[in-house]
């Protein structure tokens, strides 16, 4: 039996044996010991094998036996520790030994040329491997020669070399113009691996470009995919899965084809039954299944109507699962219930929730953020949030346990979740309130992370929404006026945005609650003013509106700060930019200006006169004239309603 | 298969007719079986898959010479094939290992499990030598860390290691394990990884041909009194009773 453990650099000394069958012993030795084991292939890569291997690889000469002997041997050992291991891919790569396998392609033993080109294709499997420059003509006439080739191994390596650098769509189209479509479709034709690497390797150079699908579809009259579409038919799942995947990126870059019930259905069934593959397709199947509905409420249908939630359940129920497998599947199941309410029904009448709330505590991040995501999918149903279906312990307590999980994805998702969760309709909020929901949220706001401080303000901005005044009261006092105020004034745009409905829900409703927009010297009210006269977003401006809409339906001192916001000094009204948005191109903030206007001049104030005379004075009234024939509907009511009330004390 | 489809259709064909149970007389049938024909090149294609799967290499070699049919694969790899699955049934597992790795060093590279059950076939030969404590050092250095990658190898291992508490382990419930037949399944593993690895479909077409007769068979008899087969090896057919 040999010695377990690579115990001494007696292997490295005779691994640079100047004896030619000491070294091949030695280098052979290696190999079968690395080949298949990890913990081996990193234990000798500690101990410096790497270099030596290379070395002589190196220096062997490919035009004699014993050369050749030695490259074969030495090209595969490279190649083993570079399979799987990214430490192994580095330290060949650090090893100066890429340049040699590259020229050993050309050699004129085949062994030699085989062995070459396996342990490229290994290295090419990792991201470590250097990007392959396809501008260079030197190199696409390379590659072009590899892919033309009868031997395997190289138009494996070529098709290898597009999967892992062809990333850019310029670097799809300048593949699709030198013919590498042409070659990679004859490869459809070939062996299983050549099959199998043709397939991957058209999905990346059609991903996402439309301009490269329709080349692709035009050619050979339409037979090239024609043969794709045979292959999902293949009795080799692995075959089956990349035919689909291929497919996919077809209809995902231009829906102008495949659009045939027929087309579509066959693949939900058989990526679906792919999920029974016990190895890596039955992993990957799921991700393939999200990327096919997601976002296509057609398909999400036609998924439905396959009962793909109850599949993907019972696949849920084996407890063994991989966690990738998890991972998978509640993505999938997120992207089936994001838009149809019968998928959420399903998906709770089958009560995956249960197993939905075990992986919220999986030890696997991705499995957790997955987990999130998909409860946030499925708690966009109003039926099963007005039911109270999520805002309980099982869920809750969980879910604000990941607010502070070490995976900011994780935090993200969650938040995400919760969001949607506290929009109940129910007053009661308190679950969520015990548990210290409110507090993390609200310590998630102050995160140098922007995306976590959008989230966090989002999910309060929800919680907000139509709540009791005690709600609101817990979360100012946690929150507090001033930060509030920075938040409204956030580096980032999108914050603004959510800090602004934030406030916007908050005033709204009764008295007090728009009293909040006054409290520590007004100094929210002071940042929103600020935000409305420097913002050209859109959003932010709708937001704003609400805002001063909601104050101005308050009482007398209210609407006057709001009449003092618009128009602090008697400067001309059509300047300012209350003004501009009344004209905006965006009917959404239009409408909301609108509003303004009409809890401003409200009949029952008795300072609605004096509000009257001025808006007139600056010009408002007159531009609200204009807009009682608006092309939108919306604001063409609320302008007839606010000249309504304005007419009503004499139109001069 | 087209043979296959071809029985297909004469079956669906009787089916569509019989509304109840017919009865099919055996000069109808025999005259049906000779309407349909089938080309001697493809019967001979069947032979040689069946042939080179299995690995005959010399009667496959006979069987090109007779026959003028062409393996679909290079007949010199399966005398490779053959040698390691030779060594395996042998229990020389090391080295079928080497083998392996110098016909295509990706196959175990790539094929976790198949690599973990050529270590675990190496250990139960270290057991069955009565080796024992090489065969704890084994486990612990070599499988051992297979095991923590996955789960279902940890299972594995820890009923192999079981093999080592049983003084009589022919009575072990465990046993098994030192069986033939384990070595067979680790050679029948290796054999299908290397078919793989060579592009070449790993099972023979002529099983599963047999088992479709089998199948449409046993469709009809629900259908139909006809001259069946019952005795595959001589392929006569039975008069219905």
């Amino acid at each position: 039996m040999p010695a377990t453990r690579p115990s001494s650099d007696l292997i490295l000394h005779r691994l640079s044996s100047s004896d030619y069958e000491i070294k091949l012993k030695a280098i052979r030795e290696v190999k079968n010991q690395i080949i298949g084991n990890r913990t081996k292939k990193i234990s000798y890569i500690k101990l410096g094998a790497v270099p030596a291997v290379a070395d002589a690889l190196a220096q062997a000469d490919a035009d004699n036996d014993c050369g050749s002997n030695l490259i074969v041997q030495s090209a595969a050992v490279l190649g083993s520790f570079a399979c799987g291991v990214d430490q192994g891919v580095r330290a060949v790569l650090d090893a100066g030994a890429f340049p040699y396998l590259i020229r050993l392609l050309s050699a004129a033993d085949e062994k030699v040329v085989d062995a070459a080109a396996r342990s490229l294709r290994m290295i090419y499997q990792s991201k470590l491997a250097p990007k392959f420059d396809f501008f260079k003509e030197e190199n696409m006439d390379f590659l072009l020669s590899l892919l033309r080739s009868e031997n395997e191994n190289l138009t494996g390596l070529g098709a290898g070399i597009v999967i892992h650098s062809c990333e850019t769509s310029g670097e799809q189209n300048i593949l699709c113009h030198a013919g590498t479509l042409e070659k990679l479709i004859s490869g459809l034709d070939g062996s299983i691996s050549q099959r199998d690497a043709s397939l991957e390797s058209l999905a990346t150079i059609l991903q996402n470009n439309p301009e490269a699908v329709t080349k692709f579809a035009g050619l050979q009259n339409g037979r090239a995919l024609g043969s794709v579409i045979e292959l999902t038919k293949d009795r080799y799942s692995r075959t089956r899965l990349l035919a689909c995947l291929c497919l996919i990126c077809i209809k995902n870059s231009s829906s102008c084809y495949l659009q045939d019930i027929g087309i579509k259905t066959k693949l939900i069934y058989i990526l679906l039954e792919l999920l029974d593959d016990s190895g890596q397709v039955g992993e990957e199947a799921p991700f393939a299944f999200s990327s096919l509905v997601a976002g296509k409420e057609d398909l999400q249908k036609l998924a439905f109507e396959a009962n793909a939630i109850d599949k993907f359940y019972s696949h849920l129920q084996n407890c063994a699962l991989h966690p990738k497998r998890l991972e998978g599947i509640f993505l999938a199941l997120a992207d089936l219930c994001s838009k149809l309410e019968c998928c959420r029904l399903k998906f709770m009448s089958l009560q995956v929730l249960n197993l939905l709330v075990n992986a919220l505590t999986h030890d696997e991040a991705n499995v957790r953020t997955a987990a999130c995501i998909c409860l946030k999918s499925v708690s966009r149903s109003i039926k099963n949030l007005s039911a109270g279906c999520f805002m309980n312990e099982r869920i809750v307590i969980p879910l604000v346990r990941l607010l502070s999980d070490l995976s900011t994805s994780v935090q993200v998702a969650a938040l995400g979740a919760i969001s949607n969760i506290v929009v109940d309709f129910t007053p009661d909020k308190s679950t969520f309130i015990q548990c210290g929901g409110i507090k993390e949220l609200v310590q998630l706001t102050k995160s140098m992370d922007s995306s976590l401080r959008l989230n966090a303000v989002w999910s309060l901005r929800n919680m907000v929404f139509l709540a009791d005044k005690m709600c609101k009261e817990a979360i100012v006092m946690e929150l507090t006026v001033s930060s509030v105020a920075s938040l409204i004034c956030d580096p980032e745009p999108s914050v603004q945005e959510q800090a602004l409905a934030l406030v916007r829900n908050f005033v709204d409703g009764c008295m007090d609650c728009v009293e909040f927009a006054f409290a520590e010297d007004g100094i929210i009210l002071e940042a929103v003013g600020r935000q409305l006269r420097k913002s050209s977003k859109i959003e932010i401006g709708i937001q704003g509106m609400y805002i001063l809409s909601n104050i101005a339906s308050g009482n007398e001192f209210h609407k006057e700060a709001i009449m003092h916001l618009l128009f602090p000094q008697a400067e001309n009204g059509s300047r300012s930019f209350f003004s501009q948005y009344l004209q905006s191109s965006d009917s959404h903030l239009r409408t909301a200006a609108a509003w303004v206007i009409v809890n401003l001049t409200a009949l029952a104030s008795p300072g609605a006169f004096g509000r009257v005379v001025k808006l007139r004075n600056v010009g408002i009234v007159s531009q609200i004239k204009r807009m009682v024939n608006d092309s939108c509907m919306d604001v063409k009511l609320r302008a007839r309603l606010a000249l309504g009330q304005i007419i009503s004390f004499g139109d001069s | 298969m087209s043979l296959f489809w071809i029985v297909i259709r004469q079956l669906a064909e009787i089916e569509a007719m019989a509304a109840s149970k017919k009865v099919i007389t055996r000069e109808d049938w025999e005259k049906k079986l000779n309407n349909v024909k089938i080309r001697k090149e493809d019967m001979n294609k069947l032979v040689m898959n069946f042939l080179v799967t299995e690995g005959y290499v010399e009667a496959a070699e006979k069987f090109r010479k007779e026959s003028g049919t062409e393996p679909d694969i290079d007949l010199a790899t399966i005398t490779d094939r053959m040698a390691v699955k030779k060594a395996v049934q042998s229990g020389n597992v090391e080295d079928a290992i080497e083998k392996v790795n110098d016909l295509n060093p990706e196959i175990l590279d790539t094929n976790p499990q198949l690599f973990f059950h050529l270590q675990q076939q190496r250990l139960i030969e270290l057991i069955r030598n009565g080796k024992v404590e090489e065969a704890l050092e084994f486990a612990q250095e070599e499988l051992a860390p297979r095991g923590e990658e996955n789960q279902s190898f940890l299972e594995e291992l820890e009923r192999t290691v079981a093999l080592l508490a049983f003084e009589d382990v022919s009575n072990c419930p465990v046993g098994e394990l030192l069986d033939i037949s384990q070595r067979l399944k680790t050679a029948s593993e290796v054999n299908a990884a290397i078919l793989t690895s060579q592009s070449h479909e790993k099972d023979p077409k002529l099983p599963s041909l047999l088992k479709m007769l089998l199948w449409a068979q046993n469709q009809l008899d629900e259908k139909a009194t006809y001259p069946r087969i019952k005795d595959l090896s001589t392929a006569a057919l039975e008069d219905p009773v």
